[in-house]
Formats: C-alpha cells, structure tokens, sequence
C-alpha cells in the first residue's frame, strides 16, 4: 500500500490526428478530494476514462488503490460518467441494485441501500418510480447514488454537478464531504469553479490536452497576486494618494484597485498609515480560484496562438 | 472467474427482465400462432386445389364391350402396385365408327393426358405429352389385357407378406432424422438468434454502456447479453413445446381411438416414432437442444459483435439481409451433409465452427458414437469464447474509444502514421 489511490502517468491519447490528451500524470493521495479543472474539451473525460480502463491509452499507464490495474480493482471503483445514462424501463431502486450488483454488491442489500440513500436525499417519494418518469437531475441523482452504493474506496464522478438544482448540488457536495469521511478518495472533473474553491483538497488544470497546473486550491490561487481595495476617507487629493500606491493603481469610483505582491503588504500597510488620507476601506485578498483558472487556460491559449512550441507555462506551474 | 460469471448473470438477468415483461414480448411469443394458423390455412387451400385436379385429370380407353371388364380389373390391380398417382381412367365402349379421339382428348372440363383407341392388340394412343407414363400406362394396360386372354385363367399368385422387424431403422430415415435435426435447429435459431444483432444498442442508445465498460469486463456484458437473449429464447421454445403437448394431448382425448388406428397419418407418424436415432431417442434429443443452444451462441455472438460495431438503426436493420443469408448458409451447408454422412463435405460442416452445432446434430442421427460430440461442443465451446473475445476487442478499439464505428482499421492505421511521426521528432530532439 501506499499514499495515492490513484497514481498515473504519462497517458497519452489520438483520437485520428487529434492528441485528445498529452503526457497527463495525476497522483491522487488517499482519502482526499482531488479535482480536475479544465475547459471544455480540454480533454478531462477521456483522461478520466483512460484513469479507469476503459479506454486503452496509447501511452503511459494508470495505476488505481496501491499499484492495482485499474481492471482488477473494479468493484472498490464507483463511477459517474459524463454522459449520464440509466435504462429507463427500471425502477429507482432496482436500477440502483443494478449498479450495485455490477460492482459486487447483493441484490437485496443493494435494494436496501438504496432506499436509505434515496430518503437521506429528499427522493423518498420516487423510489419505486420508474426512471423514464423522472426529471434529468433527479436521474442524475439516482445515477450518483448508484456509483457510491457499493461504498466504494475510489469515486470518480465525470462532471457531478452539471445539470443540478443549486439544492442538489449543495446535497451532492455534503455527500461527497461524507463520503471522503467515511475513508474514500474522491476524483471529479468539473469547469465549475464554485466547487472546486470549496471541495477540492488538490486540483489539477488541464487545458489543450496538457495538465496545466497541479497542486492546491491555494496555490493556484497564488499564481496571480493579491488584490487591494482602498477606499481613502480623504479623498480630495488624488494624485497624493496615488503616489503611495504601487504603480498601476486605478481609481474606480471611490475605490482604488491594484495588485500588489506578498512581500509588499506590510510596507504599503505602513505607508498608508502614515499617509492623511485615512482608511474607509481596504480589502486584500487573494484572486478567487476562477480567475487563477481563466489567467492559466488564457496563457495557455495565448501560447498556443503565438508559439505552440512553448511549455514555459507548464513548467512555471510546476516550478 | 466468479465474480465474472457474477457479472454476466447480473447482465443476463437485467436483459432477460428487460425483455420478458414487456407486452411486446407476449407478441414475439405468440407471433408463432400467426404462422401456424396462417400455414393451416394456406395448407387446407391448397389440398382442395390439389383435390379438384386431382378430379380434373383423366386418362381415357375406348374399347370394346368385352374389354371393358378386363381393363377394368387390369387397371385396379396395376393401380395398387404403382407408387406415383395416375389420373382416374374412364373407360368408354367403342361405337360402330372410328372415336373421334381428338374430341375427347380436347372436351372441357377436365384434362385428358392420354386416349387409348383401337384393337387392344394395335391400340392407338394419343397423349398430350409425348412419351408421357399416362400414355405408357394405357399401353401397360392393353398389355395386360391381350397377355391374360391369351394366356387362359391361371391360380392367382397368393403372396405372403412378412414385415422386416428386427433389421433396425433403415439409413434414409436416419438421414431424414439427421435433416430433421438440422432443419429444425435452423429455423430456430434464424427467428431467434438473429435479435441479438441489436441487442447492444439500447446500451448505445441511452449510454449505458459506459456504467457497464467502468463495472465489469466487456466480455461478461457480451456474454451475458447472449445468456439474456438465450433464457428469452428457451423460455420461448418450452412454452410452445408444453403448447404442443398439452395440444397433442386433447386432439388424442377428442379423437375416437377407431379412428385414431385407420388414419393413414398417424400410422406414418408411429412408424417415424418407431425409428430409432443412431444414438438413441433421450440422447439424440438431449444432445439436440445443446447444439441449439451452442448454434445460438455462435450464431448470437457473431451478430452480437457485428451489430455492436453498427453506430445507427438503420445500419442494423441494413445487416439483418447479410445475416440472414449467412444462416441459410450454414443451413445449405448442413443439411448438404446431413444427406451425405460420410462425405468430405460432411466432415468439412462438421468442423467448421459456425455450421458445426447443425452438421453434429444430423450425425447423432446417423453415426452411433457418442464421445465425438463432446469433443464438438468443446470446439465450438472455444470458438464461441473466441468470437467473443474478438468481437469485444474490435468494441473497444472501434466504439468505445470514439473512434468512426465501422472505420477502426482507418483509424489504427491513423495512429500508426502519427506514432511514427512523433517517434521521429522525439528522434530529431535527440
């Protein structure tokens, strides 16, 4: 045994001529929550599809739960795909069984499960339902249920939250939180930020078939400096106040924003507090997770048009 | 291997429930009633068509008053002793002038094959087909007729009749057993079989697929699909054989016992009953039903891994005509052999794997060794695990990586090109 449930490396992919995924490598530590970022089309669901065996890749090698082919492991695997799907002639609770029992689990224990899975998510009233009557989220959450029912030590879900109420998706996230606490690693892909910021223990950025970044929420966030919002009380000399701001400073308003760096905070802290002008407001913050991910996709798109040669990126983001 | 054969029996008995309770499997299940009733009354039809020509046709003699007994009598015993059936004869006395054959030969309301006219020693026979048997029977007749005058009233030969009991079921009946088999196995598994083609399409269709690719091996999912569509079709074919039974046993209930005896048919019937399979009536059945079984999952496999390739219905309804034609094959083939047990032919059925389960069950029939047909089914056993295997690596490749469906060669030969592009700029690097 060791730390990462999952451990891959190098996997490469063509789909014709097109390289669907280039040399991505992931290394999800056990028990935690690890999201992959991208754009759409970056190439997330074909790497997660490789992750799992599904699909050969025509390069480089997954390795799932200590060392294990992913085909040999299956039945600790629960798996959400993008595309969801379900056979719509079965009943809530048997298509859960179902999915269970494809994964090892009794078919009555699977039933049982089910029905506790379905009361816990407020779908108690659907249980014996048949899946063509159903709303698409409410599917979407029976599918989601069927993926865990066999608890699972590896989740991988392929966009979970796309297509979700905002109440559902807060209950997805509480049962991805339980579900880590309970012992299991999580793996998801999404392009919402939102969930990510908030769930994600680490994070990789794929964009243009290559992992783009690796590593925590916070330290993505740290790609780009902080934000300062200052709002003097005197604000009658503008030119003075701009002159104890670093270089670059924009007046929007009342308020001054910039960027400034980290080792820059106390001095400009300093220089305000020695300066007139007061302080009616001041925010320093770090840029949220959605803007370190569009300034990463936009480099990478930018290096793309000017010199498609150029892996400066990659490297600086794993520098 | 258990948590395999776990997996297909979860897929199996997905696919089997998916199947059975729908109302749309009551009619597959019925749809044979349709046929039945349809061949009754298209049989009931055609014997009433064949019965009034059979009234129609009609040989004629014009003889003279004394012949008429005679050729009369002649004509009742030939008759009996001529397999093929020859048209009624009428026989007419001959008047003061020449008959006008010609006119009767052409009078309406029935056809005329032959007229036999003149002295019986020189009849003239004019017949509508030249050196037709209706025209050499009226010759045979005349024969017969001159050939007793001449000779005087001789004893009646008194034959004695004694049956060939303890000499076994004669090689042509084996044969027919053994074509039989074929036949039957045949059509079966051309209504039946041939629904696995698209089987794999409804996981196409609402993604499926991908839950099952991510939970166990394609080839459980394969098949456990045949196993699904197997248990559909045993469950079909024990329903119309308790059908059957229960049918038989009424009619036999219904029917006066007296009559039972005299029926021609069901003395045919009995005298099939009577005839004994090479290898014995419980195995040749037995051993039947399995090469059904193993035929279906051959056949099945196949049009399972050729239907998973298709990407839209329409190409599936597309190979139903080539699928077809192939099963008529392996029928044409099998039966070929069944007529010929011993030939090159037969042995070349018996081995080819898709023509094997048919060729095998018509040799139960005729050859009485029973170890050679466990060595067939392990041989189809293998091949059936081999298109299997097959079928699920092409799924793969083809389908389920995105690539075009039917074009997985265009798209390897793609991937070797790049491959090679890429190993030559990894080379230029160096």
């Amino acid at each position: 045994m060791n730390d990462f449930s999952v451990e891959v490396h190098g996997l490469t992919k063509y789909f014709g001529d097109y390289k669907a995924v280039d040399h991505v490598s992931l290394a999800v530590p056990t028990g935690s929550i690890y999201g992959v970022l991208g754009p759409n089309g970056a190439g997330k669901t074909t790497s997660l599809r490789m992750t799992l065996g599904i699909i050969d890749p025509d390069a480089g090698t997954s390795r799932l739960l200590g060392g294990h082919k992913p085909a040999s492991v299956r039945h600790r695997i629960g798996y959400l795909p993008e595309e969801r799907g379900l056979y719509p002639g079965m009943k809530a609770r048997e298509a859960i069984a179902f999915m269970g029992a494809l994964r090892g689990l009794d078919w009555s224990e699977g039933r049982r499960r089910a029905a506790t899975f379905m009361t816990e998510l407020g779908l108690e009233r659907v249980i014996d339902e048949k899946i063509r009557k159903m709303s698409k989220g409410m599917a979407q959450m029976i599918q989601l249920i069927g993926s865990i029912v066999h608890a699972p030590d590896l989740i991988v879900l392929d966009e979970p939250f796309s297509g979700l109420d905002p109440v559902n998706q807060e209950r997805l996230e509480m049962l991805v939180r339980r579900e880590r606490d309970r012992g299991a690693t999580i793996l998801f892909s999404t392009h919402v930020m939102a969930h990510a910021e908030r769930l994600c223990d680490r994070l990789a950025i794929i964009a243009r078939s290559q992992r783009r970044f690796e590593g925590k929420v916070d330290d993505a966030r740290a790609l780009l400096p902080m934000q300062v919002r200052y709002i003097p009380r005197d604000d009658s000399d503008a030119a003075s106040i701009a002159a104890i701001l670093p270089g670059g400073a924009t007046l929007r308003g009342d308020a001054w924003h910039f960027a400034i760096g980290d080792g820059d905070v106390e001095p400009l802290l300093a220089r305000i507090t020695a300066s007139r002008h007061g302080v009616a407001g001041l925010s320093i913050a770090r840029p949220a997770l959605h803007d370190a991910f569009v300034h990463i996709v936009r480099q990478v798109d930018a290096g793309f048009d000017a010199d498609p040669a150029t892996d400066a990126i990659e490297e600086a983001a794993t520098a | 291997m258990i948590p395999f054969i776990k997996n297909m029996l979860v897929i199996a008995r997905r696919d089997f429930l998916a199947i059975v309770a729908t109302p749309t499997f009551l009619l597959f299940l019925l749809a044979p009633l349709f046929m039945v009733g349809m061949g009754l009354a298209g049989g009931m039809g055609a014997s009433k068509l064949a019965d009034s020509a059979r009234g129609a046709g009609r040989i004629v003699a014009v003889a003279d008053a004394a012949d008429v007994e005679a050729l009369r009598a002649a004509d009742t015993r030939l008759r009996a002793g001529i397999a093929r059936e020859i048209p009624v004869l009428d026989v007419r006395i001959a008047g003061p002038a020449n008959a006008d054959t010609l006119a009767i030969a052409t009078e309406k309301g029935s056809d005329t094959y032959a007229v036999l006219s003149g002295p019986l020693a020189a009849p003239r026979i004019v017949e509508r087909e030249p050196d037709s048997s209706a025209g050499r029977y009226l010759a045979m007749l005349a024969d017969d007729v001159v050939r007793a005058r001449a000779a005087g009233p001789l004893p009646a030969p008194a034959p004695r009749f004694e049956s060939l009991s303890s000499g076994g079921t004669s090689i042509a009946i084996r044969q027919s057993l053994g074509f039989g088999a074929v036949f039957v196995i045949f059509l079966l598994t051309l209504l039946l079989a041939g629904q696995t083609v698209s089987s794999l399409a409804e996981e196409k269709g609402n993604k499926v697929i991908e839950i099952l690719a991510a939970a166990v091996p394609l080839e459980s999912v394969f098949l456990g699909k045949l196993l699904g569509f197997l248990g559909v079709t045993i469950l079909f074919i024990a329903f119309w054989v308790v059908m059957a039974i229960a049918g038989g046993f009424v009619a036999v209930t219904q029917m006066d016992p007296a009559a039972l005896s005299t029926a021609g048919q069901a003395g045919e019937a009995a005298t099939a009953l009577a005839a004994m399979p090479a290898t014995g009536w419980p195995f040749f059945l037995g051993i039947g039903f399995v090469y059904f079984i193993l035929s279906f999952l051959l056949l099945g496999a196949v049009f399972l891994g050729v239907g998973a390739q298709a990407g839209t219905v329409r190409e599936i309804q597309m190979l139903s005509l080539p699928i077809t034609i192939f099963q008529v094959g392996m029928f044409s083939l099998s039966s070929a052999a069944a007529s010929a047990p011993d030939s090159g032919l037969a042995r070349f059925a018996q081995i080819f794997p898709f023509s094997s389960p048919l060729a095998m069950a018509a040799r139960a029939a005729t050859d009485d060794a029973r170890s050679v047909h466990l060595l067939a089914l392990g041989w189809q056993a293998i091949w059936v695990a081999l298109v299997i295997f097959v079928s699920v690596r092409l799924f793969r490749a083809g389908v389920l990586s995105g690539g075009g469906g039917w074009k997985f060669w265009r798209r390897t030969a793609s991937t070797a090109t790049l491959a090679a592009a890429t190993e030559q700029t990894t080379d230029d690097r160096r």
